[in-house]
């Protein structure tokens, strides 16, 4: 019983033992060079930091966002739909199967074409 | 036959259906209608009186194992209750024609008029538990709509609240009891059960405490000590409503009922030992409070009281013949005397105060003379109805000395404060412009007194009260109570005229018995400080962990004050969660540790 | 079998979607029409179910018997009743929604209670702890929107938010429980789960309880009972009124035959089916104390019609907690249905009061009897009816649940509701003593009614009175 839990363990120690290890490599080798402020400064792929700690979005990027995440999350039912529909159809009635997964996209696209008809995608609106 | 009943019952029903549904708006119509079906329910009982004995029923409602039986049952007891209920409810409605000319709410009244009679006569009719507190619940609500009749004034509102949550107490025990009834004998039809009770094998405790359970239900409506506080209260309503309730039915409801339940009762000395003395207290209790009230509707419904606790008490005693048949004539003098005040009142000008009435006799004669006989009446006068009846309630307490000496004092304290009421209120001269300008009131009035005093002088008759009371024969009465009877009855009266004789304003002044001896400050102080303690657990409660001040905060405040605002309300969701949170610890540690 | 019952759910499902797609396609369109179309479509979905019998539907996680049709029935009627109310509102929430055009967003608020109607009509018929699940989340989600719909009122944002944030941790509590009862089962078919439970040895019946306690609090979210109804007083005032009713009629009835179904299903092994009934016991006493306490000083109809429906949860979990008696089944059903009659009733009089008096503290009551007599009649049917006054439907409802609650021997539980009964009385009549003994401050003149709501109004008193008087036709709705 206890030992099936192991290798949870062992993955616990790896990751913390691997956040550990870089944190105290960066402190360590971080002390050897000569400073100056633009090393000191934070690393923001080259960018120079600047403006409020949190800018402010229009409130149609929240929107937008939210309908990427909600097609997005599409995907993950028919992955595992797409998955196992070969093994399937060979026991239950094919068209079921098919017929679930239409309905689930049907009602999707009814949500999009809704998205679309009230302009929640027209940035300009 | 069968038929016969069912008019009488359900006549009135229809009546207070058409008229609350369709003929609202047209008043004289509506006061037709009701006096129409309570006619129509007397004439039908003058036909059950003559017929023989019977019941019939069918199942209303069926729902397995429980079952609501709709049936009545005729036997000496309903054949005079339903006379004397669609009696005096008769007179009753044709007064309410003339006293309530001018009322524009006459529609409801009668509607709730006709629904009363409809309860009434479903409680004298029914034939078994269910249906009979089915009556007895709308009687509670009828009564609640007549004594809440003139709303506008907010003592007549508290009345008729008062009234109705006084009664639920009584009720909420007559429940009990009817349960316990039930689950011991699976039945509750009274036929049935009178066979059944007597014979179960159940310990002297059940035995006891079912009977007084059911007892409660008539400690509220008849309104015995310590549930009394509403009676005097309801006279708020309209004179004949007052008549109505207090005369023949509403408050007899109880005693019948008790006459009906009786074998329930029979077998436990107990039982009727604390319903003896119930009604012995409120008996005394009432008397001396009506010999301080100035208002001449309260000594009237004190003085029922008092009447309503010897009955009672006579069911005590074992002689719920003695008690029924009190009713019977106290209806009739009762109703007459409650008549006649109203039109004393209704001829001052809505003047109550006796000390403002005084020398009527010349100037309302008819009224007087029939105040007179029900005065007579009361005070047990020979050969007057109420003479006939008290005496039997005495004779039957002569074993028990005690009982029979508190009856003996009643009836001296009842001839006292009516002598008291009679000389103030109509002998001397008048106190005041109103009743210097009084005059006889209009005929359909006084009809309704003379007719009423006919059975108030006779009804008692032995040869009369035969014919009516046929259930147990009146025994002659032995010397002795006719004689402490007659001493304590004429040594009221002397005492009445010699203190009251041409006075002005009361010689005596005993504040416990104008206070009726504070019960009704001390149950207000109790109510006060439950519903204060429970308002206050509540409201706190509410205040400060359920609203958190942002509901009503909203409502309140503008945005204004939005910042303190903002902060209560992410506080508050917060708060809620963690209550959710504790509750759902709180649980599961009671279920998974706590219950065995 | 020529209709398969499945279908009706997809069909109310589509009705849903069409007017979502109608709304957005026509701008025009006068958007009371969306309303009226979905009454109709909803009609026909009554009608279809008053001709399916009751059988076997060949599916493993959803049934088609007398109490699923009854449900489905009730949420359909529910719906209509609702949509009515809606049409009457809709001056309220074209003032509190923003848009370019009138009536913007009437649309979405006639067509999203159709989809709560196909999730809760999903419940009704589901075993499974996965469809319960989902069709949980198609009623919850919907009803998110719905709270929140007037978006420039803060009060109906905020009960949004709250509604929110407090479902989700419901929620979460009722996916944890359906997983330990799952882990120990291995299934989350509540009628193999009754199979499998008197198996299992004593060593799992913590972990069953565990779970079973779990799936409580979810559906004691869902019911509103106490210590888990706080939401309720806030969110119910918050929410555009026929949304309130909708929560409080709708959401509550297949809360309650979701845990009719989970409760029966524990019965099968009595060590743990008995401590789910102590559960039960506990939360029905909470709920009608703190129910009917809380209601007492409450001068806002709304609030005390929320308070009020803590109050009736507590009496049908007197009646779920009484499972071992014969009828307590039937109790919840025949107590749900006078419930549907008398709240609807209320809540469609008091939308069209509170839309003309612009308020709906029971102060705007004041003298409706000489002003509106049938809205004074009706509300006083309701509240007499809620209070339990015999031949009211709400007194069989009572009735029947005291009665299962003495058979099934739960004597403490009887007499706290019957104490509690006394409390309702009070507070109910308080409504009717401003309507009928206070004269009225202004607004003197007659409330106009439409012909649709005066229609309803009149049938649901009537249905009120006739499930009252002959009670034997509530006892038919299962037959």
């Amino acid at each position: 019983m206890v030992q099936d839990y192991l290798p949870i363990l062992l993955q616990v120690i790896v990751a913390i033992g691997f956040a550990g290890v870089a944190l105290l490599a960066s402190v360590v080798l971080g002390r050897v060079g000569r400073r100056n402020p633009t090393k000191d400064s934070a690393y923001e792929c080259g960018m120079i930091a600047k403006g409020e700690p949190q800018p402010r979005f229009s409130v149609k990027f929240y929107l937008v966002a939210m309908l990427f995440i909600l097609f997005d999350i599409e995907l993950v039912f028919m992955y595992p739909w797409a998955v196992a529909y070969r093994d399937y159809i060979a026991t239950y009635n094919a068209w079921t199967i098919f017929g679930s997964m239409f309905g689930f996209v049907f009602i999707l696209m009814v949500g999009f074409v809704y998205a679309i008809k009230k302009g929640a995608l027209d940035w300009k609106r | 036959m069968d038929s016969v009943a069912w008019i009488i019952l359900f006549t009135p029903l229809v009546s207070a259906l058409v008229i609350t549904l369709f003929t609202q708006p047209y008043r004289k119509l509506s006061s037709y209608l009701s006096v129409a079906a309570v006619g129509i329910s007397f004439l039908f009982s003058l036909i059950v009186f003559f017929s023989p004995d019977g019941s019939a029923g069918f199942t209303w409602i069926d729902l397995g194992i429980f079952q609501v039986r709709i049936g009545y049952l005729i036997d000496g007891l309903t054949r005079l209750m339903l006379l004397v209920v669609s009696g005096v409810g008769l007179l009753i409605h044709i007064y309410s024609i003339g006293y309530m000319q001018d009322d524009a709410g006459r529609s409801r009244y009668f509607g709730a008029l006709s629904l009363f009679m409809f309860s009434m006569l479903g409680i004298v009719l029914a034939d078994n538990f269910i249906m009979m507190f089915m009556s007895w619940e709308l009687v509670g609500v009828s009564s609640y709509l007549l004594i809440g009749h003139w709303f506008f004034r907010s003592s007549a509102a508290d009345a008729a609240n008062k009234a109705f949550l006084v009664n639920r107490i009584g009720d909420f025990g007559f429940m009990l009891g009817i349960l316990l009834v039930w689950s011991a004998t699976g039945t509750v039809a009274f036929t049935e059960l009178t066979h059944k009770w007597s014979s179960l094998a159940l310990g002297s405790t059940f035995m006891t405490v079912a009977p007084l359970l059911v007892f409660c239900g008539a400690v509220g409506k008849s309104a015995q000590f310590p549930l009394h506080v509403w009676l005097p209260d309801a006279m708020e309503g309209p004179t004949p409503v007052s008549a109505l309730i207090h005369a023949a039915t509403m408050v007899a409801a109880g005693v019948f009922m008790l006459a009906r339940t009786f074998f329930l009762f029979e077998h436990s000395p107990l039982a009727l030992g604390i319903i003896l003395w119930i009604g012995l207290i409120t008996s005394l209790l009432a008397a001396f409070m009506a010999t301080q009230q100035s208002d001449i509707k309260r000594v009237l419904a004190y003085s029922t009281l008092s009447q309503l606790g010897l009955m009672v008490a006579a069911v005590g005693l074992a002689a719920p013949g003695a008690g029924i048949f009190h009713l019977f004539t106290h209806a009739s003098f009762k109703a007459l005397l409650f008549l006649g005040a109203g039109s004393v009142i209704h001829s001052l000008h809505h003047e109550q105060n006796i000390w403002h009435m005084g020398g009527l006799q010349r100037r309302m004669p008819i009224t007087f003379w029939t105040f007179l006989v029900g005065t007579l009446a009361l005070i047990a006068c020979p050969p007057f109805s109420g003479f006939w009846s008290k005496d039997g309630i005495l004779a039957a307490s002569q074993g028990n000395f005690p009982a029979f000496c508190a009856i003996a004092l009643v009836t001296f304290l009842t001839a006292f404060y009516m002598a008291r009421l009679f000389v103030v209120a109509f002998l001397g001269h008048s106190r005041t412009e109103h009743a210097e300008h009084a005059h006889e009131s209009p005929r359909v009035m006084t009809v309704p007194l003379i007719l009423l005093a006919i059975p108030a002088t006779i009804a008692g008759l032995p040869p009369i009260a035969s014919l009516f009371w046929r259930v147990s024969g009146h025994e002659g009465s032995p010397a002795t109570a006719i004689i402490v009877s007659l001493v304590a009855f004429v040594a009221g009266v002397l005492a009445g005229f010699a203190l009251y004789r041409s006075r002005d304003k009361d010689p005596l002044n005993i504040p416990l018995f104008e206070y009726r001896f504070y019960i009704d400050q001390l149950y207000d102080q109790l109510v006060k400080w439950t519903q204060d303690l429970l308002a206050g657990i509540c409201g706190f409660v509410d205040r400060w962990i359920i609203d958190g001040g942002v509901v009503r905060g909203l409502s309140g405040m503008t945005w204004g004050t939005g910042f303190a605002l903002r902060f209560l309300q992410i506080g508050n969701l917060q708060a809620y969660a963690f209550l959710f949170g504790l509750g759902v610890v709180v649980l599961l540690y009671f279920i998974l540790f706590g219950v065995p | 079998m020529s209709f398969p019952p499945a279908l009706l759910e997809l069909l109310v499902l589509c009705l849903g979607l069409a007017l979502l797609l109608v709304e957005s396609f026509t701008e025009k369109q006068d958007r009371t029409l969306l309303a009226y179309i979905g009454m109709v479509g909803l009609g026909v979905i009554f009608l279809i179910l008053q001709l399916l019998p009751p059988g076997p539907t060949g599916m493993a996680s959803y049934v088609f018997d007398p109490v699923a049709i009854f449900f489905k029935k009730f949420v359909v009627l529910t719906t209509i009743i609702v949509l009515i109310m809606s049409v009457d509102y809709a001056t309220t929430i074209q003032r509190f929604v923003p848009g370019i055009s009138s009536q913007a967003g009437l649309g979405e608020f006639f067509a999203i209670p159709i989809l709560t109607c196909a999730g809760m009509m999903w419940m009704a018929s589901a075993i499974d702890f996965i469809l319960i699940f989902v069709s949980l989340e198609l009623v919850t989600i919907s009803f998110y929107v719905l709270v929140a719909f007037m978006r420039r009122n803060a009060s109906s944002l905020e009960a949004g938010v709250k509604y929110l944030i407090l479902s989700a941790f419901s929620t979460g509590f009722f996916a944890y429980g359906a997983a330990w009862i799952f882990g120990v089962t291995g299934n989350t078919n509540l009628v193999r789960i009754q199979q499998v439970l008197p198996a299992l040895g004593a060593e799992n019946y913590s972990a069953i309880l565990f779970g079973a306690l779990l799936v409580l609090v979810g559906l004691g979210f869902k019911i509103a009972a106490a210590p888990f109804q706080f939401w309720v007083p806030d969110v119910y005032q918050g929410a555009p009124t026929p949304i309130t009713a909708f929560l409080s009629v709708g959401s509550k009835a297949v809360g309650f035959i979701v845990l009719l179904r989970v409760v029966q299903a524990f019965q099968s092994l009595p060590p743990v089916g008995d401590k789910v009934v102590a559960a039960l016991i506990i939360l029905a006493a909470a709920t009608l104390i703190y129910g009917n306490l809380a209601a007492l000083p409450q001068t806002n109809l709304k609030r005390l019609l929320a308070y009020s429906s803590i109050g009736h949860a507590g009496y049908l979990l007197m009646a779920v907690a009484g499972i071992s008696a014969r009828d307590s089944g039937q109790a919840v059903v025949i107590y749900l249905a006078a419930y549907l009659l008398m709240t609807l009733l209320s809540f469609l009089i008091l939308i069209i009061v509170s839309n003309y008096a612009d308020g709906d503290e029971i102060v705007n009551f004041n003298g409706l009897s000489q002003r509106s007599p049938l809205l004074a009649f009706g509300l006083l049917v309701a509240m007499m009816s809620l209070a339990g006054v015999p031949f009211t439907a709400g007194f069989l409802g009572k009735f029947l649940v005291f009665k299962v609650a003495y058979e099934s021997q739960q004597f403490v539980l009887l007499a706290l509701g019957i104490i509690t009964v006394g409390c309702g009385f009070y507070y109910y009549l308080k409504v009717v003593r401003a309507m009928y003994w206070q004269s009225a401050a202004s607004n003197g003149a007659t409330i106009p009614v439409s012909g649709l709501s005066f229609a309803t109004i009149v049938l649901l008193v009537l249905f009120t009175f006739l499930l009252g008087i002959f009670p034997q036709m509530a006892t038919g709705l299962l037959r």
